[in-house]
């Protein structure tokens, strides 16, 4: 839910760049990333030059958040008490559409279901003014 | 555009060969140490000077690691008088085997005759505290941990388990890796520690259906697919081969090596390709530079934080196709005996974590023909990996000298 709290979970404090990204997210609520102005090209996480063109100019536009499983890892075990309750739960490597790969939280009923490969949607909830919790959806998507 | 157009890919001239180590030192691997890691640290080193037949006054390079301990409180506290070069590399767990090289350079340009490399940590009692103890001072700066706090913690990734498994997971599914594959790493460790009186888990045998009981921490991950945290120290110094000769062993001849980083390396999801870690770049370099092949080396000491990360140096060292380490492991072949006999000393996984120093002090042992119970016979030709960060790699290919 929308700018639920929840305690003693880390919550994301970005600086610099990753604090203009973040707060793309929140103010637009919805998933963004950092592209440049020059060429087109999308970054995650945000860089000062453009890594293909080496521009310095870019912005954060909003972009769809779909995307498929690259990669995952399902947590049995944790060091931290506000993820106990939580467990097994599953963490995933997102590749969005525009290129960039995200982390996010797996919202799925069997976490032993993910696979590589599956469509997926990434969808942000506001934490902080400064931080979005990313999480990622698979009932949006005709998985197999 | 312009481009630089290709890398030269001729060795560093002159540098194989040049530097030698000469003294090694070690704690015992324990769990809960009643020393700081100050002490630690200083008692390996002097050891280590010690054995190189040496005292502090000869010691002019210091090349500590990031975060815990710095070389002007090394020097002072040892007495070192006149420090002519200093150097702390920034990649964790590699920090120490890439320290050989920088070491070797100092050397061969004549910056520094004699260097130590010191490393030591409370990597168990620093999260299990004694009741009164102090916390550590000091803290690391690497620009990844800005990425872990944002991209990664807040979703329970919070450790090096869970940061790795980020891509482990897809090496698994990739290549159907079996999970005996990661016990055969854990099982060869497991078995060379029990001849390895400073090792943690001596007397503590373990089968593969041991390791396959084990609960995961998160996957592919089990329990004993991790190291084993430890409080403990090591230290090395290193001088010309040509010094090294006076001294009182056999010189072990720094033959090659190299440090090699992903891109980008302070995030490990957004690499073109996440299962090519730094070694995958630096180890073709190593071997260059050395003039030996993968073939000729007679024993491996791997860096090994996670059985997995083992597998995937084993390719990247050249020794199986990307997905190939599983058949590469099968039927004895990192064990003693075997042809490649891995981390001869117990390793991460069973000696103890002191970030891979521990691999260089045994690869010495093993080139100077003093590895006892675990010595492979007629050792002449071995390497050292470390591994650290976000997949940072570094690699050391070592000789028995001449005496």
């Amino acid at each position: 839910m929308s700018g639920e709290k929840v305690p003693g979970k880390v919550i994301g404090k970005p600086d610099d760049l990753n604090l203009e990204l973040f707060t793309a997210i929140v103010a637009s609520d919805r998933m963004c990333l950092q592209k440049c102005d020059n060429c087109g090209n999308y970054h995650h996480p945000p860089r000062m030059y453009c890594n293909r063109c080496f521009s310095g100019d870019h912005s954060y536009p909003p972009v769809s958040g779909a995307g498929t499983v690259h990669s995952y890892t399902v947590s049995h075990h944790t060091a931290e008490p506000a993820w106990r309750a939580e467990l097994p739960f599953v963490s995933v490597v997102v590749e969005l559409d525009e290129g960039p790969r995200v982390v996010g939280a797996g919202v799925v009923d069997d976490p032993e279901s993910v696979r590589i490969g599956q469509r997926v949607q990434v969808v942000p909830e506001r934490r902080t003014d400064d931080f979005a919790y990313l999480t990622v959806h698979f009932d949006k998507q005709d998985n197999r | 555009m312009m481009t630089a157009g290709p890398k030269p890919s001729t060795p560093p001239a002159g540098l194989s060969g040049t530097a030698a180590i000469v003294g090694i030192g070690e704690t015992d691997y324990v769990r809960g140490s009643d020393k700081s890691i100050l002490q630690m640290v200083l008692g390996a080193s002097m050891d280590a000077i010690n054995d190189a037949g040496l005292t502090p006054n000869d010691i002019d390079g210091i090349l500590p690691p990031p975060g815990f301990v710095a070389w002007d409180e090394i020097a002072a506290h040892l007495g070192v008088k006149d420090v002519r070069y200093t150097s702390t590399p920034q990649m964790g767990g590699a920090s120490p085997t890439a320290a050989l090289l920088t070491a070797t350079m100092a050397i061969a340009a004549g910056v520094a005759t004699t260097v130590l490399v010191p490393i030591g940590w409370n990597g168990y009692s620093a999260i299990r505290p004694k009741p009164g103890a102090r916390p550590n001072r000091r803290r690391f700066t690497a620009a990844f941990f800005e990425t872990v706090r944002n991209l990664y913690a807040p979703y329970g990734l919070r450790s090096a388990p869970w940061w790795y498994a980020l891509y482990l997971q897809r090496y698994v599914d990739l290549y159907d890796v079996p999970p005996e594959a990661a016990g055969a790493v854990a099982l060869a460790c497991r078995k060379h520690a029990q001849l390895n009186k400073r090792a943690l888990m001596r007397d503590r045998p373990m089968t593969m259906q041991d390791y396959l009981d084990s609960p995961y921490i998160t996957t592919p991950l089990r329990k004993l697919d991790c190291c084993v945290e430890t409080d403990c120290a090591a230290a090395v110094v290193l001088t010309s081969t040509e010094r090294a000769r006076d001294l009182p062993h056999r010189p072990v001849v720094y033959l090659g090596g190299a440090e090699g980083h992903s891109a980008p390396a302070d995030e490990l999801t957004n690499r073109p390709d996440v299962l090519r870690l730094g070694l995958h770049a630096g180890a073709p370099r190593a071997f260059e530079m050395a003039g030996v092949r993968v073939s000729d080396m007679d024993f491996l000491e791997i860096y090994d934080c996670f059985t997995y990360v083992v597998l995937l140096q084993l390719e990247a060292l050249g020794l199986a196709e990307p997905g190939g380490a599983a058949d590469f492991v099968k039927g004895g072949t990192l064990e003693l005996g075997g042809r490649y006999p891995l981390n001869t000393h117990g390793g991460l996984m069973s000696q103890g974590h002191c970030w891979g120093l521990n691999h260089v002090v045994e690869a010495t042992r093993q080139l100077r023909g003093e590895a006892g119970r675990s010595q492979v016979e007629d050792a002449e030709l071995g390497l050292v990996t470390g591994y650290g960060d976000l997949g940072d790699g570094s690699i050391a290919i070592l000789a028995r000298g001449d005496r």
